[in-house]
């Protein structure tokens, strides 16, 4: 298979997921979000009906209240019809049209949630968090492979019993620790008994007020920490392994015979067959934590998607849940996709694995 | 074959402690299912169950550690009519005093958070007045509670009435922690049963009369405060208080039902207790066969579709075989977190819809490892042998390839079973488990939601993660021994 026809067949595998689980999204919720409209329609209309007039006159407008809301009735249902509401959500027009409002980013606005600024728009919301959630879980995916990598290749060269052993139980017990519950414990020891760092990670001050990066920071330190004691000991583990299989080879013992220096052949040689297999060790971390990252900022009111995500749930937001759903999923393949590519382009052997 | 896996995993040292660990969470199992019954179990989220614990103890073994700053928790003491010494006094035909007193050692460097005495009371047609004294080992006495019952049985004998107390009851049971005085009545008996606490109007009021006894000022401050301070300061006074629970009647029905006097403590249990009064170590022991139903349930299924599907892909290759492929890519290209959580939100909140989410999205994994193998296996001598000799393929897989596989299926049962545990423990945290089955991740959700974090009640959050933590790891290790273990066989 040529890398082409690879780089297709990911691609579209990826334009599946997406409309399967934006189909299953707008299946779940379609129904809420259709009477969300119509009871914006019929309050938009009773706003306008009042508009800049006085009681008493509004009143006079109908003989009585009934003749009044059949007038809202008549203009809501124009509406409803005139904004092909009046279909049920299921109706391929309707399922067709909900799909191409998602993708082309016409998330409409949220009910409960707005940005800093006011705005209510599921867009804008989304366009808030998101740094915050890439800030947070870039740097510590980042730095837990770093860790991994100077750690784990520093430990292939010298096998020692019992730091070997001491690693493995360390990456089986991190393995076993919910993230989130480990989150919790973090928070009493640092904030309820040493009292070092805060325990709700949103900053008080305004967005753009100067000192805001550094507070932020300051209010991340405490999850990115987490986050990198989660992840620290399996990192070593995986890349210990993944090392200690490429010196094994032929050709990185033959170095070593010819006399290079161990030092050159690990940075030179070890490392950079292992390459492909780093890569993707580093794409499984941030996949991993992007889908924990709901419960993790939630735990820490770290103001990012996940706790956007999980607020929305709880307060039953429909269309910033599909916004935010989208963007997850959005997230999540193209972070798999580019592991792919990059994979693809530095170990050949993956596009012809097939049979 | 049974032994044999035994056998190899005690040769492991990760296999032994993962038995060790399995063993003692069938032991919390075995002894709650036998010992623990249905309808038990069913009153965790039951808040008057709970009435009579005290609220966010920590465990009692923290006085151990205490011991030796000298400092000691106030435990948990509940008098029953049993450790009482009742004293009756009766003058003439109808009068009668009866006293019943508890006595009280307080010997800790804090106070107590509260106390409260639920009595029941038959009474005839005239209803008695109760009084609670106190004697303070300093030699200060006082009263801080009185009130005379009201006649229930002349005042409830019209129905409707009746039902729509009964239904004004109802409303205030539900939230009783702002609700001081619980009333109970049971209409076709003359008994009256109340439930008083520490923080209640009338004794707060009747402290009030009581400033005068104490240097400072007393306002402010909850009752079990002024009760057990030192006059001086406000600080515990230790020493042997009496409690004088009197009923003044005026007729020779009343009588005394039931009555306890409870005072509640800062440590109670080996677990402690939490927000809702609820005992940890109940909810750590009723959680553990639920756990590990889910966990095995779908570890099961999920190994053998995917041993099955994984097989079979990989045998048949081919068109279908890539096919079968792709849909494993799909299934394992879907964020399942955030799927998990919109499927939820509409169909949740039922243990068999967890289960079954979590096989859907288990097997995937588990058919990419097997069909693998498959592969390998297919290409063995023996197996293109008895393809020559013309066995059918359903009969080469079922006889050559399937048994090769079993030590690796075994180790993949065992770490799949993980992922379920924690995957329903973070859902459950989310707020989608099933009620009527509590879980550790319920635990941890109502810490969240408490903020037991922020309020230092770490013996609310340690227990459930550990036991999560114990389950996984006790899987893992198992399986990771039975995969160092196995190999496949090029000869058969």
């Amino acid at each position: 298979m040529s890398i082409f026809l690879y780089i297709v067949k990911k691609i579209i595998i990826l334009v599946i997921v997406l409309l399967l689980t934006l189909l299953l999204t707008i299946f779940l919720l379609g129904s809420t979000i259709d009477k969300i409209m119509i009871d914006n329609i019929r309050l938009q209309i009773i706003n306008s009906l009042s508009g800049s007039l006085s009681e008493n006159q509004r009143l006079n407008q109908f003989d009585d209240m009934s003749q009044r809301q059949k007038f809202i009735d008549q203009q809501t249902t124009l509406q409803i019809k005139s904004l092909g509401l009046d279909e049920p959500w299921y109706s391929p027009k309707k399922i067709l049209n909900t799909l191409s409002q998602i993708i082309t980013l016409n998330l409409g606005n949220s009910r409960f949630f707005t940005t800093y600024d006011g705005s209510s728009s599921v867009n804008d919301l989304i366009e808030e968090k998101l740094p915050n959630t890439i800030l947070l879980f870039t740097t510590s995916s980042l730095t837990v492979v770093g860790v991994g990598i100077i750690v784990g290749s520093y430990l292939a060269k010298r096998e020692g019993r019992v730091t070997d052993k001491f690693i493995a139980g360390l990456a089986s017990l991190s393995l076993s620790v919910p993230p989130w519950w480990f989150s919790m414990i973090m928070i009493v020891l640092f904030s309820f008994f040493l009292q070092i760092f805060p325990a709700r990670s949103t900053p008080t001050l305004a967005p753009n007020s100067p000192e805001y990066v550094g507070a932020l920071l300051y209010h991340m330190t405490l999850p990115f920490i987490t986050v990198v004691l989660i992840g620290f000991a399996s990192s070593i583990y995986y890349v210990k392994y993944i090392v200690l299989r490429v010196i094994e080879e032929d050709y990185i013992k033959t170095l070593g015979v010819i006399g290079v220096p161990p030092r050159k052949i690990l940075l030179k040689h070890a490392l950079k067959n292992a390459g492909p297999q780093l890569t993707t060790m580093l794409g499984i971390g941030i996949i991993s934590t992007l889908g924990g990252s709901i419960l993790i900022e939630e735990i820490f009111d770290w103001p990012g998607m996940g706790n956007l995500f999980y607020n929305a749930i709880i307060q039953n937001d429909s269309p910033l849940i599909i916004g935010l759903v989208y963007f997850f999923t959005l997230l999540y393949l193209i972070t798999r996709l580019i592991l792919d590519l990059t994979l693809s382009v530095l170990d050949p052997r993956i596009r012809t694995e097939d049979n | 074959m049974v032994s044999k896996i035994i056998i190899k995993l005690w040769s492991h040292k990760g296999g032994v402690s993962g038995i060790i660990l399995l063993l003692f969470l069938l032991t919390i199992t075995v002894y709650t299912v036998s010992y623990i019954p249905a309808s038990e179990r069913e009153e965790w989220n039951n808040p008057s169950f709970w009435i009579n614990y005290p609220k966010n103890a920590a465990p009692y073994w923290i006085n151990f550690f205490l011991s030796f700053l000298h400092e000691q928790l106030p435990e948990h003491k509940i008098f029953t009519i049993n450790d009482a010494t009742v004293k009756n006094y009766t003058e003439g035909n109808d009068y009668k005093v009866q006293n019943i007193s508890f006595f009280y050692e307080h010997s800790y460097s804090e106070f107590p958070p509260a106390f409260s005495v639920p009595y029941s009371i038959q009474i005839g047609d005239i209803p008695p007045a109760v009084e609670i004294s106190i004697k303070r080992p300093d030699g200060l006495a006082f009263v801080i509670y009185y009130n005379s019952l009201d006649p229930i049985s002349n005042s409830f004998q019209d129905g409707e009435e009746y039902d729509s107390a009964q239904q004004l009851l109802g409303t205030e049971d539900r939230d009783f922690e702002n609700q001081k005085v619980v009333e109970e009545v049971e209409k076709n008996s003359n008994v009256i049963s109340q439930r008083l606490f520490s923080s209640s109007r009338e004794i707060t009021q009747s402290l009030a009369d009581k400033a005068n006894f104490f240097d400072f000022p007393i306002n402010d401050i909850p009752a079990e405060k002024v009760i057990f301070s030192d006059t001086k300061n406000n600080v515990p006074l230790e020493g042997k208080y009496e409690f004088v629970f009197s009923i003044y009647s005026f007729e020779n029905t009343t009588n005394i039902e039931d009555i306890q006097w409870i005072v509640d403590g800062k440590v109670y249990g080996i677990l402690g207790t939490d927000d809702f009064r609820r005992d940890i170590s109940f909810g750590i022991m009723i959680g553990t066969p639920v756990a590990l139903l889910i966990g095995v349930t779908v570890a099961i299924s999920s190994t053998v579709i995917g041993l099955f599907y994984g097989l079979l892909s990989g045998y048949k290759g081919g068109r279908i075989g890539s096919l079968m492929v792709v849909i494993i890519d799909i299934f394992l290209s879907i964020p399942t977190m955030v799927l998990f959580i919109i499927l939820s939100l509409n169909f949740g909140r039922s243990i068999l819809f967890l289960i079954g989410l979590f096989i859907l999205f288990g097997w995937p994994g588990i058919a990419l490892i097997n069909r693998t193998f498959s592969i390998q296996i297919k290409n063995y001598a023996y197996v293109e042998a008895s393809k020559l000799m013309g066995e059918s393929d359903f009969r080469i897989v079922l006889r050559h390839i399937v048994p090769q596989l079993i030590p690796f299926t075994l180790a993949n049962f065992a770490l799949s079973v993980p992922a379920a545990i924690l995957g329903e423990a973070a859902l459950s945290f989310l707020g989608f488990g099933d009620p009527s089955f509590p879980t550790w991740g319920q635990m941890l959700q109502d810490a969240h939601f408490s903020s037991a974090e922020i309020l230092g009640y770490w013996w609310w959050i340690m227990p459930p993660g550990l036991m999560i933590s114990i389950t996984s790891i006790a899987f893992i290790l198992i399986g990771r021994s039975l995969e160092a273990k196995s190999k496949l066989n090029k000869m058969r």
